[in-house]
């Protein structure tokens, strides 16, 4: 899946990103049309599984591709780059820019 | 349609691990360790020929071979799937170290030697200590 507006709406699932996000947040995700940047939250094809989206954190933009990772302090909490290496660039689909749901935990994704 | 069902998003982003909240421990691979330890002084020290102590005497060697087979899969499942290259770099020596004690549980299937069985213990507790100083 590969949305083609210019801004979309995903749901998270998995407990990987707390605390930024929880499992059932929704997310406004802005599509790039730059290369990603260290440190901020993406949404990208799963390289094991074209059509899964992932949600994670840039940690590396690197020759080899973008390094991903969960924000979960555990590292076994979260299958990212650590096991599946670098993903490439063309793989970012968007970065996360606003988590408007649940209300109480609205607010611009850090 | 309600605002809800009108603003909710229709795409997942996975924020997952593979193996859901995987609970590893070294734990089960000391027990059967030190199990097949137990089995070897009780096989070494067995008397009597009458059948209750032949019985017990078997036993014992069963249980042996089935715990030194519970102690590779332990070993086995911290190997591959707890394990991370990251903790590779930090314990360069972890693939030998987990290949030599797998040795060793084959080794106490083999034989009975208390030698090999202390040794056995011993590397399940090299790998326990890494582990936990992986938790830290």
């Amino acid at each position: 899946m590969r949305p083609a507006a210019l801004l979309f709406r995903v749901a998270v699932a998995g407990a990987s990103m707390e605390p930024t996000f929880r499992d059932g947040d929704w997310l406004l995700v802005r599509r790039l049309r730059r290369p990603p940047r260290r440190g901020e939250v993406v949404v990208a094809s799963d390289p094991r599984e074209p059509g899964r989206l992932l949600v994670k954190r840039v940690h590396a933009v690197t020759n080899a591709g973008v390094s991903v990772r969960g924000d979960h302090a555990d590292p076994d909490a979260s299958t990212d780059s650590r096991q599946f290496g670098p993903i490439p660039g063309s793989a970012v689909l968007g970065h996360a820019v606003l988590r408007y749901a649940p209300l109480r935990r609205f607010g611009l994704v850090r | 349609m309600d605002l809800r069902s009108l603003i909710a998003p229709r795409l997942v982003a996975h924020a997952h691990c593979d193996i859901p909240c995987g609970i590893y421990d070294p734990t089960a691979a000391k027990i059967a360790a030190d199990t097949v330890a137990k089995m070897i002084e009780k096989i070494t020290g067995a008397t009597g020929s009458d059948d209750a102590s032949r019985n017990t005497y078997i036993r014992s060697i069963a249980v042996k071979e089935e715990h030194a087979q519970i102690c590779k899969k332990e070993l086995l499942i911290l190997w591959t799937d707890y394990f991370k290259p990251e903790h590779l770099e930090k314990y360069p020596k972890l693939h030998d170290t987990f290949w030599k004690a797998a040795k060793l549980c084959s080794k106490n299937k083999q034989s009975v030697d208390a030698a090999a069985a202390a040794d056995l213990q011993a590397a399940v507790k090299e790998i326990a200590d890494i582990f936990w100083a992986t938790k830290k």
